[in-house]
């Protein structure tokens, strides 16, 4: 964990997380950085931590100790200022509005004009690829739509930090495949040097695919047992990518690390 | 059910027609033979029905049931909804208010017409009271049900986009219940029309319940019946208009899940 | 392990009406306060006449316990109640199961069913007095009329929603026709038709209580109607809270004895923020 050279966005230092004053704690002392523009994944086997440690992050969650800082401010309560995909789309997009107005929603306080909403809405829409999709209702979208709905309401307001919860984990092979790529163009796209993105993952072949940096967190307590740099060339590709030596290297030395963590 | 085929469906419900025919004669063939006064023949009970229905005296007294189920309904619904949405998101207020609200959600509202009558005497606006009473209830805790089984990614969604405690409870809580608390309006809808008779069968001024209770004295069974089945056939189309009102509310639900089972 | 399921599901029973012993003080004290306030008005505006002051009622509760006038009727009410329940939940069950499982059936029975369905329980009442006279099989028919319906629905519902997953497992394990029903059908529903059980045990407390008030001669219905008339307000108010808190504990004691027996039903419950 070098500090980076570029500025960096969030910092983690020394985070705890007790849910009982006499259970184990859930995480334990978990410090690292995230720069500017970086694609940070967490991999962790189930029950260590990862969803506590995005909801501190996010502001949800109290922590027991320890600090987050996003742009140098603390985070101790949701501020509008980052976003959140989650694992399970069907119950995070509003049933009650179509697809535009799910991704206009987090708008509704900036104090753009109807216009301009509309055209951020119609932005993210063709980003994901949903273009044109604007008037259908959630339930009318396969679950591969439906989670590019949720990830095009996320960057809609342009957050600091995209998180993401093990997004997808409910698609289809296929499908995921497909949302994997869109999340890697989006991260290249965005202007100021790129999308930051806190994606957790259980899938190991996921998080070296897709970051410049796998973090390796510890079955309960949570703590970070290694972090590794992703050298892999970009922009990376299903095929060509996943079958080169470096990847599968990469990929076994972490899951190394996750299974003799879990002992 | 609608899954069926047309024809299947057709065939069920004019099975269900015969069956009901067929319980009717049965009726009205043991009832003539039987000559029991509490039991008059269908035939009879109809012709006083279509005799009375239309009387200008009995469509008064039903407006006056209704007009009144709808004051005590509209007062109790919309209280029901505010407490239930501020018990809802707050596990503080729900906590307080808790313990005091069950209890008198136990009350059985029978007890509350004497209560009511001793403070507004007996009249229009204690059945009101007592109407808005018993609806508030049940549209209080589905409220609060439905509020409290929103999915947590949608509250956790709310919560990160900034959203003030009040916004967040009526901008995405509120229709994110809204299937829930739709299925107590229509609970509470029935206990209304209860109410209303059970209000009215203090016997005095005017109303469907009024007039069920004297023909008791009047020894006129017919109308009784009469009065009765068109309180059933009231409480029917009620419920039909709530579930329209309902369906276009709740379009976007029934897309997702299907059409509701009433 | 139901032995312990027993304990947590008591527990959790408890809390889910805001009474657990952690002390839910934010939610007695308001209820205190509410008391108090109600008791001060009535001293201070001296409304003794329209209403009742919670110490007064309070003491008419006590001494119809303790002289036994009021629980005397708890006790002819109770039997009367239980009995058209049960009444009504043998009806609610077979019927409930024989529409759900049969599409005939419930083609057969929708016209009638839809029909009766809409007339409220209460509105029998002036009938029920011409069919059975005033007493108690009035009563037990009107207790049994009105907790039919939630019964009903909540075993059709049950019944009709089992998995098509454990019918196919029945198909493929030779269990079929009468033997699936009872086998599969029926322990399947049981969640759904405990919840209309529990729904009808409370509109049957309070339909009783109604029937008795019109027209019995006994029960605490009666005895409301009795001092209401007498205009002897703390005693009125004595019974309907007496008859609140019996719901109350009629409603936990269903809740924690279903939970013991189909403590293998999954929760759906999600923990409310």
């Amino acid at each position: 964990m070098s500090p980076s050279t570029e500025k960096a966005v969030l910092r983690v230092a020394g985070l705890g997380k007790r849910y009982s004053s006499d259970g184990p704690p859930a995480l334990t002392d978990v410090t690292f950085d995230v720069a500017q523009g970086e694609l940070l994944a967490i991999v962790g086997p189930s029950g260590c931590g990862k969803t506590t440690l995005l909801r501190i992050m996010c502001g949800l969650l109290p922590s027991s100790e320890g600090t987050v800082l996003l742009d140098g401010r603390p985070v101790s309560r949701p501020s509008g200022e980052v976003a959140l995909v989650f694992q399970d789309y069907s119950r995070s997009l509003f049933p009650w509005l179509n697809v535009r107005r799910n991704v206009t929603f987090p708008l509704a306080r900036d104090g753009l004009s109807r216009a301009e909403r509309a055209a951020r809405a119609e932005a993210a829409l063709s980003e994901v690829g949903l273009e044109g999709d604007g008037s259908k209702y959630p339930w009318q979208l396969s679950g591969g739509m439906q989670q590019r709905v949720a990830i095009a309401r996320a960057l809609v307001s342009r957050p600091a930090v995209v998180f993401l919860d093990e997004p997808f984990a409910s698609v289809d092979a296929l499908t995921r495949a497909e949302l994997q790529d869109l999340l890697l163009s989006i991260h290249a796209h965005a202007e100021d040097g790129g999308t930051t993105i806190v994606h957790v993952t259980h899938d190991v072949d996921e998080a070296v695919y897709l970051a410049d940096r796998v973090l390796m967190l510890t079955p309960s307590p949570g703590t970070v047992a290694a972090s590794v740099e992703v050298g892999l060339p970009r922009p990376r590709n299903q095929t060509a990518t996943r079958s080169s030596l470096r990847f599968l290297d990469l990929r076994n030395e972490v899951h190394d690390v996750i299974v003799q963590a879990r002992r | 059910m609608s899954t069926r085929a047309p024809l299947t469906r057709f065939r069920g419900v004019l099975l269900g027609a015969l069956v009901f025919v067929a319980a009717l004669a049965i009726w009205e063939a043991w009832a003539r033979s039987a000559e029991s006064f509490y039991f008059p023949p269908v035939s009879e009970i109809g012709r006083e029905a279509l005799d009375v229905w239309p009387s200008a005296d009995f469509l008064t007294a039903v407006g006056a049931s209704v007009k009144r189920l709808a004051a005590g309904y509209a007062i109790g619904a919309t209280a029901g909804v505010s407490i239930g949405l501020a018990m809802g998101s707050s596990r503080r207020v729900r906590s307080t208010l808790g313990p005091t609200t069950e209890f008198l959600r136990a009350l059985p509202v029978i007890a509350v017409v004497p209560i009511a009558i001793s403070l507004l005497d007996d009249g229009d606006t204690m059945r009101i009271a007592v109407i808005a009473f018993g609806v508030f209830f049940p549209v209080l805790v589905a409220t609060v049900a439905g509020v409290c089984g929103v999915p947590p990614e949608i509250r956790d969604t709310a919560a990160l986009f900034h959203l003030g405690k009040v916004e967040r409870t009526i901008r995405v809580y509120l229709p994110a219940a809204l299937p829930t608390i739709f299925a107590g309006l229509r609970t509470a809808l029935s206990i209304g029309l209860v109410l209303v008779v059970i209000a009215e069968f203090t016997g005095t001024g005017d109303g469907l319940g009024v007039y069920i209770w004297t023909q008791r004295f009047l020894f006129d069974v017919q109308a009784m019946y009469a009065g009765i089945l068109f309180l059933g056939l009231l409480g029917y189309v009620l419920n039909g208009l709530l579930l329209v009102l309902e369906r276009r509310v709740l379009a976007w639900h029934y897309g997702a899940i299907g059409e509701p089972v009433h | 392990m139901a032995e312990r399921v027993g304990r947590d599901s008591q527990a959790r029973v408890l809390r889910e009406h805001g009474l657990l012993r952690r002390a839910n003080i934010a939610g007695v004290l308001f209820a205190l306060a509410f008391l108090l306030v109600a008791e001060a008005c009535v001293r201070l505006f001296d409304l003794s006449d329209s209403v009742a002051a919670p110490a007064d009622t309070a003491g008419a509760l006590f001494e119809g316990i303790s002289d036994g006038s009021l629980a005397g009727e708890v006790e002819t009410t109770l039997v009367t109640y239980v009995q058209g329940l049960a009444l009504a939940a043998v009806i609610g069950v077979l019927l409930g199961i024989a529409i759900g499982s049969s599409r005939t059936v419930e083609s057969a029975s929708s016209v009638v069913i839809e029909f009766l369905r809409p007339i409220p329980a209460v509105a029998l009442i002036p009938l029920a007095i011409f069919w059975f006279g005033l007493g108690t099989p009035m009563l037990r028919f009107l207790v049994a009329y009105a907790a039919v319906w939630p019964i009903l629905v909540h075993t059709v519902y049950g019944v009709r929603g089992v998995d098509r997953v454990l019918h196919d497992v029945a198909a493929t394990s030779g269990v079929t026709g009468a033997a699936r029903i009872t086998r599969v059908s029926v322990p399947a529903a049981l969640p759904s038709i405990a919840t209309g059980i529990r729904i009808s045990a409370a509109l049957a407390l309070a339909v009783c209580v109604t029937g008795e008030y019109f027209v019995g001669t006994e029960g605490i219905g009666h005895y409301m109607q009795d001092h209401a008339a007498a205009y002897r307000l703390p005693e009125l108010y004595a019974a309907a809270a007496l008859t609140g808190l019996l719901g109350l504990a009629i409603d936990v004691a269903l809740r924690s004895a279903e939970r013991r027996v189909l403590f293998w039903a999954g929760e759906e419950r999600v923990r409310p923020r």
